[in-house]
């Protein structure tokens, strides 16, 4: 079946723990390419992927995963890869017991593919699974994904605790996974420099909700950086300064591109990185957050 | 093919592999016909998105220097097109007025540059 | 393979890199039972290794988290559970099988007569150990994690079986009089268990709708 979304969340909403709620989570992927889900320790990134990956249940809006619904039939698993920040596997198998154990639940597996990817990768099939470093178990549940032909990888925040030689190794495996066009690609990070080239789609998540959501030049565009002296930023009408960091030297905060034409003096305006998008959205209070995508 | 990308340079990505790409062409490194990795390929190489190399590779075929054949990649097409007339057009304009500017500074008059160019043109027709 | 199947053999794949640790304990086991009557081998089997042999994937899958790998493999939760089940039936298959030779040869070493009601009373006995077991831990491991629950839910229902092995095995010459009621009791057992599982589906706490 060929679709041309990845998956569609609408409107979806779930408890999580006392206040934190996703509310009114909307975004999605056209399939064949990768979207950087972005934003800080807590945002409520990994119980979006969770719902996603049909993993956990919500309470209200709908979620379409390769053209299937969610809740749906388990064999939409066959189609997806799933590395989280942690591995679950028993740590006293052997990579070749990884294999012999999961072969039997995927249709597609492939075990001559599984075993030239660990050898690509500079895994050993005799290692057990407790002695890979971080790095290389990621590696490793990327090689599982690709031998039952995946054709959607998540991964939840698959670069932290890599090293910067692992972090560019994993941004080329994706790039060699989507030569394929019917590949896609949805990871979310709080590093937002494995976006900067890679990602071509990003949604900021802050406090349950999705602040923006498009390709990552529409997010570039949607906002500006401005830097000021101390009180230059105060008395501005119109314009919302998001995250403003304020010291006795100088202020500086996000804006909106449509409001940054309204600041006049000498302040200086400029287009901003992905990480001072995530860092000054992520500074501000979550209730104040009435952006929505 | 070659691309070099800076993450320096203030131009947009997608921008510098146009540039790099277009120039390749006209200069004749890139004969017609040669086939050009497919976007993906361009993508997964260069370490950067899938859109930034579809809008590299957009633009391209859009100012008359490349076709892409959707599923299998893309290729130089024959240098006589219009388009591309225009761009080399362009470049012998963007030339010359350098070549003026310069020539303004030095205090030179019109015949001292005019007999510059007839010594070049002669020099390039013997070639 | 069905989807139960293939969890068993997740289950049994699960605890495989232990299997070393499983049969020392066993050896021990049977060194032990040698010298006892013919008639507690498969009941003691059961009682002290067969319920802990079952029980196993849960202490590993509370280590590896192996819920999320549950949740990622193409694989029904509901087959996931029974799977549960269906790893411990084999488990207390194997060891019929294995624990009644052994009877058999230490009643013939011994000359210690073991006839046919014997070793059935011995056997329904052996069942309804693991059925106490099983039908009272397992629900519990699913809805609160092994780690949670285990120091309650292993001690508390292995004390009280022990007290009941006991007292059966005193009594296990005047239970052979009641061979009628035996297939009632392996009834019983089997409808006990399912009910178990129905619990263990209904109060499963990663239920995804």
């Amino acid at each position: 079946m060929s679709t041309d979304k990845a998956f569609a969340l609408r409107g979806v909403g779930a408890a999580v723990s006392g206040a934190f709620a996703l509310r009114d989570v909307s975004f999605e992927l056209p399939t064949g390419y990768v979207m950087g889900l972005i934003g800080a320790n807590g945002a409520g990134k990994t119980t979006i992927l969770r719902c996603l990956l049909g993993m956990r249940r919500f309470d209200a809006g709908e979620i379409e995963l390769l053209g299937r619904p969610v809740p749906g039939p388990v064999a939409l698993r066959q189609d997806v890869g799933v590395v989280l920040d942690h591995t679950s596997l028993v740590g006293d198998w052997r990579l070749s017991g990884v294999e012999r154990t999961l072969r039997p639940f995927y249709d597609r597996w492939d075990g001559a593919r599984y075993r030239r990817l660990l050898d690509e990768f500079g895994l050993d099939l005799r290692a057990r699974v407790k002695d890979l470093s971080r790095g290389m178990a990621v590696k490793l549940m990327i090689a599982v994904a690709l031998s039952h032909r995946a054709r959607l990888l998540v991964f939840d925040e698959p670069t932290s605790g890599l090293d910067p030689v692992a972090r560019d190794e994993l941004l080329g495996i994706i790039g060699d996974y989507l030569v394929d066009e019917g590949h896609s690609v949805l990871f979310s990070t709080h590093i937002t420099a494995d976006l900067d080239r890679i990602g071509d789609y990003v949604t900021l998540v802050h406090g349950g909700r999705i602040v923006r959501t498009g390709t990552r030049d529409e997010l570039l565009e949607a906002y500006r950086i401005v830097r000021a002296g101390p009180d230059e930023l105060t008395g501005l009408i119109g314009v919302e300064l998001i995250g403003v960091r304020q010291n006795s030297i100088g202020a500086q905060a996000l804006v909106r591109t449509e409001e940054a034409d309204l600041i006049g003096g000498h302040v200086l305006i400029e287009a901003p990185t992905l990480e001072e998008i995530a860092v000054h959205i992520g500074a501000r209070a979550p209730r104040r957050n009435r952006e929505m995508a | 093919m070659r691309v070099v990308l800076s993450n320096s340079a203030g131009v947009p990505i997608y921008q510098q592999i146009k540039e790099q790409v277009g120039a390749a062409i006209l200069s004749g490194e890139l004969a017609e016909g040669s086939a050009l990795p497919s976007v993906r390929v361009l993508a997964r190489d260069l370490r950067i998105s899938v859109i930034t190399t579809t809008r590299a590779y957009s633009e391209l075929a859009a100012e008359g220097f490349i076709a892409t054949v959707p599923g299998k990649g893309a290729y130089v097409r024959p240098l006589d097109s219009e388009l591309v007339r225009e761009q080399l057009l362009r470049q012998v304009e963007d030339g010359l007025q350098t070549a003026l500017d310069a020539a303004r500074r030095a205090g030179l008059q019109r015949d001292d540059v005019v007999q510059i160019l007839d010594g070049l043109i002669g020099a390039f027709s013997e070639h | 393979m069905s989807a139960v199947a293939r969890m068993v053999l997740l289950d049994a794949r699960t605890v495989a890199p232990y299997k070393i640790q499983g049969l020392v304990v066993f050896a021990v086991c049977v060194a032990v039972l040698s010298g006892n009557n013919p008639a507690v081998v498969v009941p003691a089997l059961v009682l002290l290794l067969t319920s802990v042999v079952s029980a196993y994937p849960f202490v590993i899958a509370d280590k590896a988290r192996l819920e999320t790998l549950y949740a990622v493999l193409p694989l029904p939760r509901r087959a996931v559970l029974a799977g549960h089940y269906g790893w411990a039936l084999t488990c207390f298959a194997a060891t019929v099988t294995v624990g009644t030779a052994l009877s058999l040869v230490i009643a013939r070493v011994r000359s210690v007569p073991f006839g046919g009601h014997t070793l059935l009373t011995s056997l329904t006995l052996s069942w309804e150990i693991f059925v106490i077991s099983i039908a009272v831990q397992f629900p519990l491991f699913i809805r609160f994690g092994y780690s949670r629950i285990s120091v309650l839910c292993t001690f508390l229902p292995l004390a009280l079986i022990m007290m009941a092995v006991t007292r059966l095995h005193l009594t296990i010459v005047t239970f052979a009089a009641l061979l009628k009621w035996l297939p009632l009791l392996w009834v019983a057992g089997a409808v006990v268990l399912a009910a178990s599982v129905t619990v263990a589906i209904a109060t499963d706490r990663r239920h995804v709708p």
